[in-house]
């Protein structure tokens, strides 16, 4: 009886173990190295998990594809970094920055969070519009609104020193600190699923006219689910200006969109476990390939660059993938702890 | 007298403009309207189109030839694309076929950047194309003078080859039902393969006159066409083919008529405004402004 | 001429026909039927080539046409005017019946045949150029009907064609289905109407929750029917 209940609750959570441990066992592995090479590879990596979930949160959940969060992320970016720079820096930094802007100033968290908030207000006011569109309306008007605001990104000087890098942000992000938001955005896309806002937005996945017929506002669902990936994402996007430093505007574009886009679809967007296995997977890729071209630059085999070499196989990749595998590494499952299966429920994760 | 050339004037530049955003939301559209498929990798086949015109123009052939073969660079590729990329992905769901469109087009860019340059390249055009014409005070470019006919023809005879041919009513069918379609014995592969090669063709005829404005490609010079096809055909209602040409030309309106009328410190702003407006407009009208009958059951 | 053996179909998890066996002989009339969802549209559509069967064999003049595409078994003579009519809407009549001939090469036959269904169904001759969008529902399914017939098939099958239409309508429907019977076409037509269908056709298959029920010619099951009525309340 008592092992009953255990396997019952170790089946329940299996799960997140098998997720979380791994991970926290590669943020420890690459504390201890002492290797800052490796250290920041692992702080990447969990600010695309963060990215790549979020995305999941909404994408897998509701069906509807956004090619629109990047934006998110650079709206974080931007957001926390002015919250968190000194007045000091900011004039340094923005050639001509409002007063207000310049004036501000908060602890890193709060800038983090105060990203996050930003990011989420700009989704919250063009998400309703787009939450009314489905299939192929959705995916093209997302990405419009990436072009958006990448447009206002690049040319809103006062805020953004344009096209032109924003330096004098102060390094808070450190290995720990990403890892911590990783797990943790890994805990709370599970038990999102799980919320009854996460099961009414996956009935508007399977059907939207039965979901519409039990009283579910699609539209409702879908836009509080699309305000709070987009929050996740700016804090994510904080997360990272507050580790790079210095960045543009292009950071927050088409290849960033491609990569965590991939990562999702590589992985299976059906699942939280398909965020993280295409996160880690995509990144070793990412790495190895990175490697490689270095490799090859440096020894001097060819003349010129190697620019593109590496999304150029990224892409390769996901198509396979795609043919081989529609639905991801994980087909759209979450990873479970062998063993049978105790109830139905757990088998309706078919996309 | 004045007001009566700048109404000219805008109407030309508007005309000419939305001719060819027409062309590009209609090769987009077509595709989409038989396989579901949102294209992105639509973009790259004006980068073929683009880096042809730069390989075949080294030589020296005369323009003409090798705007031709340009065009026929675009369509072989989209007919590759089809099969090598799209035909195993058709029967997935339309998230799979949209990412693997997605993967293809960032393909062929990074293949661009890596085995052609990732800088800009100039591009011989012929010197029609930066030239004026006058007439009756109104100042025209040859260009636009040109892209206007262009467009109006290629439309008229993609009309013709619609509504008058076996093959052409297919397409239509097949966008309608596609099964049915198939049920009446209609070649899936060849109407699949037919709209890819007329979306090919508009590529191909698109970038004549997109790297023909600036005498230049670059890799990602296929990003800014996409973009207006899949505003356009949005705004057109997705799926219907009359609609993405109507969203085209009204996109060409808006663009000119932002750059008449926006300040010269919002003009940095133009494309947020227009697909701002965009996003507007689907707020009141979801299905976009051609909402034929099938678009409003598919979706 | 046709023979489906021991035929299985699913839709993901659920099994929609479970070991269907029914045959049509040439010059035939038979007909299928059975309740909503019993899956006799699922045995037209896996005939006609769009659902592919699970396990089973369907032949075709002595040929296996599983696995066939759709457009093959087209080409094989097998013709299916499906549920709902399914006309293009946009197109005009014109249009949608010479789409139907999309198999055929022969110019002067398609213009002959053309001519042919404008006299048989003389409301679609009169609205040749009109788009079929603009028909009625009576209209729309001889329009569907003649589509089909344009391909000049050897089976043709019905799913429902008095689907929807006033009694004055249904009447004629049948009657047309009759007369194409006796110029020569082999026919297997599903039917909700359970009484007028047995009038027409030669044999019938009662097929029920994906499984044939029961099987034999008209009269044996019209008593069969009669004294299972239970199942077929709504037509009688
Ligand atoms: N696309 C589908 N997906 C899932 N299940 C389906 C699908 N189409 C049919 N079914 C199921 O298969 C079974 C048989 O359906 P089918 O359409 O063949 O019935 P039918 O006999 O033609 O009914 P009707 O008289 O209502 O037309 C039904 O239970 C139906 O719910
Ligand atoms: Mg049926």
């Amino acid at each position: 009886m008592k092992v009953g209940q255990f396997r019952m609750w170790a089946h329940r959570y299996s799960t997140l173990i098998i997720l979380l441990v791994p991970l926290a066992l590669i943020a420890l592995i690459a504390d201890l190295s002492g290797q800052v090479v490796l250290q920041r590879i692992v702080i990447v990596l969990f600010i695309n998990l963060i990215l790549v979930a979020a995305l999941q949160i909404f994408m897998g959940n509701s069906g509807v594809v956004s090619f629109g969060h990047i934006g998110f992320m650079g709206i974080g970016a931007y957001a926390s970094a002015l919250l968190s720079m000194t007045p000091e820096a900011k004039a340094a930094a923005l050639r001509s920055g409002y007063q207000v802007v310049e004036q501000v100033q908060a602890p890193f968290i709060l800038a983090l969070l105060g990203g996050g908030a930003v990011a989420a207000l700009v989704a919250a006011v063009v998400g309703f519009p787009l939450m009314r569109l489905s299939g192929a309306g959705a995916v093209i008007a997302t990405f419009a609104l990436l072009v958006i605001v990448h447009v206002v990104l690049i040319h809103w000087s006062e805020v953004t020193n344009g096209p032109r890098v924003i330096f004098g942000i102060k390094q808070f992000t450190t290995l720990w600190i990403a890892a911590v938001c990783g797990l943790l955005t890994i805990v709370g896309a599970y038990w999102f699923k799980e919320t009854s806002l996460g099961l009414k937005l996956r009935a508007s996945r399977e059907d939207e006219h039965a979901a519409a017929s039990i009283g579910i506002n699609i539209i409702i669902v879908r836009w509080v689910a699309f305000i709070l990936s987009a929050f996740v994402t700016g804090v994510a996007g904080g997360l990272w200006s507050h580790f790079i430093t210095i960045f543009s505007p292009v950071a927050f574009y088409l290849s960033q969109t491609f990569l965590i886009v991939s990562m999702l679809i590589i992985g299976g967007l059906g699942s939280v476990s398909g965020a993280v296995v295409g996160t880690v997977v995509v990144t070793a890729i990412f790495e190895i390939l990175r490697s490689v071209e270095n490799a090859i630059s440096m020894s001097g085999l060819l003349s010129g660059t190697l620019a593109g070499l590496t999304e150029l196989v990224l892409a390769t990749a996901m198509i396979v993938i795609l043919i081989l595998r529609p639905a991801g590494i994980t087909g759209g499952q979450e990873l479970r702890w062998p063993g049978k299966r105790f109830n139905s429920e757990m088998q309706g994760e078919h996309d | 007298m004045n007001m009566v050339n700048d109404i000219l004037q805008f109407l030309i530049n508007a005309l000419s403009l939305g001719g060819l955003y027409a062309l590009m939301a209609l090769g987009l559209a077509l595709v989409y309207s038989i396989l579901r498929l949102i294209n992105f990798a639509y973009g790259e086949l004006v980068m073929v189109g683009g880096y042809s015109l730069l390989v075949f123009g080294a030589g020296p052939l005369p323009w003409i030839i090798v705007a031709l073969l340009s065009v026929l660079m675009a369509i072989v590729a989209s007919l590759l694309l089809e099969r090598v990329a799209f035909r195993p992905v058709r029967d997935a769901s339309a998230n799979t076929m949209l990412i693997t469109s997605f993967a293809v087009s960032t393909l062929l860019q990074n293949g661009a950047l890596l085995l052609v340059s990732p800088r800009t390249r100039a591009v011989r055009v012929p010197s029609f194309f930066i030239e004026n014409v006058t007439v009756g005070g109104l100042l025209i470019s040859k260009s636009n003078v040109l892209s206007l006919v262009v467009s109006l023809v290629t439309l008229a005879i993609l009309t013709l080859f619609l509504r008058r041919t076996v093959l052409g009513s297919a397409l239509r069918a097949a966008a309608d039902d596609f099964v049915m379609t198939r049920l009446l014995g209609v070649r899936a592969n060849q109407v699949i393969a037919a709209a890819f090669a007329i979306s090919g063709f508009l590529a191909g005829l698109v970038a004549l006159f997109w790297v023909g404005r600036t005498a230049s490609v670059v890799p990602q010079i296929g990003l800014n066409p996409v973009l207006i096809a899949f505003v356009a055909s949005v705004i057109g209602g997705m799926g219907s083919l009359a609609g993405a040409v109507a969203g085209g030309y009204l996109l060409g309106f808006l663009t000119v008529g932002l750059n008449t009328v926006l300040p010269q410190g919002l003009l940095d702003f133009r494309q947020a405004f227009l697909f701002g407006i965009v996003i507007l407009l689907l707020l009141f009208r979801p299905q976009g402004l051609v909402s034929g009958m099938q678009s409003t059951e598919r979706i | 001429m046709l023979a489906v053996e021991d035929v299985q179909v699913r839709y993901g998890a659920i099994t929609a026909l479970r070991g269907v066996s029914l045959h049509v002989e040439k010059d035939e009339i038979v007909a299928l039927i059975g309740v909503n969802g019993a899956g006799k549209s699922t045995t037209l559509m896996t005939i006609a080539g769009v659902l592919k069967p699970a396990q089973g064999t369907i032949t075709f003049e002595g040929q296996s046409i599983v696995g066939r595409s759709p457009e093959d078994i087209v080409r094989q003579g097998i013709v299916l005017v499906p549920e709902e009519r399914r006309i293009f809407p946009g197109l005009t009549v014109e249009e949608n019946l010479r789409l139907g001939a999309a198999i055929r090469s022969d110019r002067a036959g398609i213009r002959q045949d053309l001519e042919e269904m404008c006299e048989r169904f003389p409301v679609l001759g009169e609205r040749l150029g009109q788009p079929a969008g603009t028909l009625s529902g009576g209209e729309q399914q001889q329009l569907a009907i003649a589509r089909g017939l344009m391909s000049r098939p050897a089976l043709l099958m019905l799913d429902e064609p008095s689907l929807g239409l006033a009694p004055q309508l249904v009447d004629e429907i049948f009657q047309l289905v009759a007369q194409l019977h006796e110029a020569g076409v082999t026919i297997l037509l599903v039917e909700q109407n359970v009484e007028r269908t047995l009038e027409i056709v030669d044999r019938a298959y009662l097929l029920n929750t994906g499984e044939v029920e029961y099987q034999g010619a008209a009269d044996e099951l019209r008593e069969h029917v009669d004294v299972e009525s239970s199942y077929l309340g709504d037509s009688t």
